[in-house]
């Protein structure tokens, strides 16, 4: 017994003595300088699996195009970027986690922002401590910016409660007798639908549209038909669904079902995906949604990334895809900026200050920071006419007229 | 032989306590804390599933609400993270001892089921009573020690976490040696010969239940503590009941570190799964196959299939009568 | 006033639909006090081979049934004779539920490796229109869902009661060693019991593909309401869980057209609550289910 626990003593006494100061790590601890020779490696976090993983593949694709082209050209400051992707499966532990293992395991030069505004949170909380910058594309809902993030920035040009901004605008400014008297909101729980449709709703409710519906279900909702009975029994001029895919599709059924005839049907996320036609079947005509990015629009790299998109994935990139993409075009105009790519706080410092203060050109139009990291620009608002998606408002960047009120579906 | 049994465990907690300081990064800190974290869970809920029988899916119903607890407490009220953290344990398990009273009425398959409509239901209204709880924006927990850089947050955690299994193992152990624990089993073993025999079965459940819930609430009031971050549809989660379950499981629900050991299998291979496998879903097929092989090969746990030794405290294997005869007077 | 009748007509209809989901559960509890938490899982594969048939051959989602009836029938046997049968007996429950979970991660791993995590949906022509009645809308998909589900439902109830396979079913559920006495094969009829259960999951599985988009993780929507239906209607009873899921369906309607959806999802673990408190055995059940 006594030899036993003598040994143990020994032991440990030998492994602490030895391994104590082992730990070398320290946050924003400088590399050795013969590692920078090597490719520059990006940490990214994303939900391939579980609620979140359809958009999580699109912003992987969006990645993966820009780690491509950037690597044609020759890489990032002439190294090579390597993508070290982690699947968090829709989980926020294992995305704090997988950060975690990134920065001070792998530890990577850079990270990129993970899915959804539920994990964005604690994925930025965990690259805030180690001091390295967070571009992030999907983190959009108005309280990601109000935690006190120093090194956040959400990459798209608005945040979630003014997606709706340019509709407002323009229904607003209706004459009278066209302007819409009473609208019904549906917002699936969730931070980030919720915000566009409550940004609509308070700017409609100021200008004295009335709220006659204004329901909230949860994710696991399946069954709209009775929502959609509340809406019909209101009958109102516009319906604004806060929604994501599959609630999107099962709103727009019930309430063709229940014969739900509005002026203007505006639904969040579901519309921008390329399988929502079809599951609508007709009735994804007139419908409008607030969108960032545009296949068609004429910016800088956009159709270069449309063209490496197809060639790599085949098909038609989404808006996931595109926000992926800016997240690495603001990455690469920085570090060329700055001249570094490490995880050294003063590199990470660097790359702070210069992304707070410039305006980036991106496939999404030019983007720009306030304090907290809000974009400063606003989403176009995005129309199906005759089948196609056009844009509709902005004025300038409009492909089609707004048709107002829609079609009967 | 003696030696070996009582010096392992010693050997394995002198590492535990060393653990931080041998590993190389935070990260892998960060998550021993979460392993010991969940080991710490899986002791708890075999106090229930363990001496009972008594399957509950849904003990992350208690870790939720101990999280919000602690974290409503600190937040809302401006309470001590201590204060928070040991009232928002006794208020979870008043709640436990309540919904107890319900739950233990049924047995066997309806439990599990029972248990499961709890954690839905404390999802809903964490989710539902935005107002409060913040709702699907989630609750921010300010960290206890502002002052200490990430990591070393992470080893603060690690020994709290430490020391609620130890806690946790101890009240197991002492339980496993009392009446009150023989009484336990003997409701496993035959439930209705244990009340003809006077064991006072309803309140023994319902004791075993809340006690069980207290540890798995401080876990969660750690938690908070600890992550800072609160979503319900992640705190109230079904997959975070199943794994204490797992982890009791695969380890031998009927032994002292059954649960331990399956929490120090099942973490790291969940992680190296994800890691291994990540890049489509086919991770989650193996961690469905190997719950499989469990339950078909090992429905005792290593411990009893590995060593047929007794390895530290556990439940002996007796019949049902002479269970019976240790409890009745 | 129309709203609430609108609400309950859509939960008759609705309820209809849960009674074919929940169906396969009670049968599973009444052949071999097993909980099948996979249930669901099963119910989105179905869907899933129901989408690649309707797509690949451009038929009718109904056309499926003919494949998915049979295979699901010998997938269920599989599991019962596989799986299930080998567990110990004296602790049963638990274990077949640890098992099913198992079951349920590894189909949904599955789903999500060969169809990626991207919805399905099928829409046919007559998915978005509806039949008015009085001022109330009765969708078509839903009445659909109803017809298939009170035909299924009526075949299986025809086959329980007259058939020499449903005595057999019958005894093995009201008394396994009884029946084994009087000479029925308990374990063979309980594979059936397992293969019929599961042949409802394929059915049940086209339906929901016609009626809303799916993704592989979609089953876990459907545990705890199903779940609740059959402690509700008692479990192993096949009516008991066939009249309890009409009657949540209706009380879940009328709620979601009068208070709000988190409400509405509420009432399934109310009622749990309060059938353990009044009548644990469930409200249509027999007298020893809670003892399961």
């Amino acid at each position: 017994m006594a030899r036993v626990h003598k040994g143990l003593a020994i032991i440990s006494l030998c492994a602490l003595g030895l391994t104590a100061c082992a730990k070398t790590d320290e946050p924003g601890a400088a590399q050795s300088p013969g590692q920078q020779q090597g490719a520059v490696r990006i940490g990214i976090s994303l939900p391939l699996t579980g609620d979140f993983s359809e958009p999580g593949k699109g912003i992987q694709e969006g990645y993966q195009v820009w780690a491509d082209r950037v690597n044609a050209k020759g890489g990032l400051l002439g190294r090579k970027v390597e993508l070290l992707f982690r699947d968090d499966a829709s989980d926020p532990n294992r995305v704090s986690s997988d950060y975690e293992s990134l920065i001070t395991q792998d530890k990577v030069d850079l990270v990129f922002g993970p899915f959804s505004s539920r994990l964005v949170i604690p994925a930025a909380k965990v690259a805030e401590s180690y001091n390295m910058v967070f571009v992030e594309p999907a983190g959009a809902a108005a309280e990601v910016f109000e935690q006190g993030f120093t090194r956040l920035f959400y990459a798209a040009p608005a945040i979630a409660d003014d997606h709706y901004d340019y509709l407002a605008d323009h229904l607003v400014k209706l004459p009278a007798d066209q302007r819409p008297k009473t609208a019904a909101y549906a917002s699936l729980d969730d931070p980030f639908a919720q915000g566009t449709a409550y940004g609509l709703r308070d700017k409609l409710a100021a200008a004295g549209v009335e709220t006659v519906v204004d329901e909230v279900y949860p994710p696991e909702t399946t069954d709209f038909a009775p929502i959609a009975a509340k809406i019909a029994a209101a009958n109102p001029d516009i319906v604004v669904g806060g929604t994501q895919f599959e609630d999107a599709v099962g709103l727009v059924r019930a309430l063709q079902e229940l014969k739900v005839q509005p002026k203007l049907a505006a639904f969040s996320t579901g519309p921008t995906l390329p399988e929502f036609p079809e599951a609508v079947r007709g009735a994804a005509e007139h419908i409008v949604s607030p969108v960032g990015w545009s296949a068609t629009a004429d910016l800088p790299g956009n159709q270069e990334m449309v063209a490496r998109y197809k060639q790599m994935f085949g098909g038609e990139p989404n808006e996931d895809a595109a926000n992926g993409y800016t997240v690495g075009q603001i990455i690469e105009t920085a570090v060329a900026a700055v001249q570094c790519a490490d995880p050294s706080r003063a590199c990470q410092d660097k790359l702070t200050q210069h992304i707070r203060q410039a305006t980036f050109q991106t496939v999404v139009g030019p983007l720009s920071f306030d304090d907290q990291g809000r974009p400063e620009q606003a989403h176009m608002i995005q129309q199906y006419v005759d089948g196609k998606i056009e844009i509709v408002l902005p004025e300038q960047a409009r492909t089609a007229e707004l048709v107002y009120p829609k079609q009967a579906w | 032989m003696r030696i070996a049994s009582r010096g392992l465990p010693l050997l394995l907690a002198a590492l535990a306590i060393a653990y931080p300081w041998l590993v190389p990064n935070y990260y892998l800190v960060y998550a021993g804390a979460l392993t010991v974290m969940y080991a710490a869970m899986a002791t708890s809920w075999n106090l229930l599933g363990g001496f009972t029988g008594y399957v509950s899916l849904g003990h992350s119903a208690f870790f939720g609400l101990g999280a919000y607890g602690t974290g409503l407490l600190v937040t809302r009220l401006g309470v001590p993270w201590v204060v928070a953290l040991v009232v928002s344990a006794v208020l979870v398990t008043a709640f436990a001892a309540g919904v107890g009273v319900a739950a233990v009425r049924v047995r066997g398959a309806s439990f599990v089921i029972v248990s499961i409509a709890l954690v839905s239901m404390m999802n809903l209204v964490v989710q539902g009573w935005r107002s409060l709880t913040g709702g699907s924006t989630g609750l921010q927990v300010p960290s206890p020690f502002p002052g200490l850089h990430r990591g070393q947050t992470h080893m603060v955690f690690f020994y709290a976490f430490l020391a609620l299994l130890a806690l946790a193992l101890l009240v197991w152990w002492y339980v496993s040696r009392s009446r009150f624990g023989a009484g336990l089993r003997a409701i496993r073993e035959d439930e209705d010969k244990a009340e003809s025999l006077g064991v006072p079965t309803g309140a023994y459940k319902v004791t075993a239940f809340c006690l069980s819930a207290l540890f798995v609430a401080l876990a969660g009031g750690l938690y908070a503590l600890w992550f800072g971050s609160l979503d319900p549809i992640f705190v109230f989660s079904i997959l975070i009941g199943s794994y204490m379950v797992l982890m009791s499981l695969l380890g031998g629900v009927r032994h002292l570190f059954g649960p331990l050991l399956g929490a120090l299998i099942v973490a790291p291979a969940g992680e190296y799964f994800l890691i291994a496998l990540g890049e489509t879903q086919i991770h989650l097929t193996a961690t469905g196959l190997v719950l499989v092989l469990v339950v078909l090969f090992m429905p005792d746990g290593i411990l009893a299939r590995l060593t047929r030794r007794r390895a530290g405290p556990s439940i002996p294997d007796q019949s049902a009568d002479q269970r019976l005869q240790e409890v009745t007077p | 006033m129309s709203l609430i009748l609108q609400g309950l007509a859509l939960g008759v209809l609705t309820g209809g639909l849960y009674a074919l989901l929940a169906s396969g559960l009670s049968l599973y509890f009444g052949v071999m006090r097993v909980v099948m938490v996979a249930h669901p899982a099963f119910l989105f594969l179905a869907a899933y081979l129901t989408y690649t048939v309707h797509t690949a051959f451009g038929v009718d989602p109904f056309l499926a049934l003919p494949v998915t009836v049979p295979v699901f029938f010998v997938l269920g046997v599989a599991v019962q004779r596989l799986l299930v049968a080998r567990l110990a007996p004296d602790n049963l429950a638990m274990m077949s539920v640890l098992l099913t979970f198992g079951l349920a991660l590894t189909i949904e791993g599955l789903l999500g490796t060969f169809y990626t995590g991207s919805y399905r949906s099928i829409s046919m022509e007559y998915a978005t229109r509806s039949l008015t009645v009085g001022g109330v809308s009765l969708p078509y998909d839903r009445i659909i869902a109803f017809a298939v589900a009170a035909l299924t439902l009526g075949v299986l109830f025809a086959v329980l009661v007259k058939s020499r396979f449903g005595r057999a079913l019958r005894a093995t559920i009201q008394h396994p060693e009884a029946a084994r006495l009087v000479g029925i094969p308990t374990e063979r009829v309980a594979g059936y019991g397992f293969g019929v259960g599961l042949a409802t999951a394929a059915v049940g599985g086209t339906v929901l593909a016609l009626i809303t988009p799916f993704f592989p993780a979609s089953h876990w929507v459907w545990i705890g309401k199903l779940m609740a239906i059959i402690v509700v209607g008692g479990l192993g009873s096949v009516v008991g869980a066939a009249l309890a899921a009409v009657l949540l369906g209706v009380v879940e309607g009328v709620v979601l057209v009068t208070v709000d959806a988190t409400w509405a999802t509420m009432m399934f673990y109310v009622f749990v609550f309060l059938t353990l408190l009044a009548r644990p055995q469930g409200f249509f059940g027999g007298r020893l289910a809670h003892r399961f």
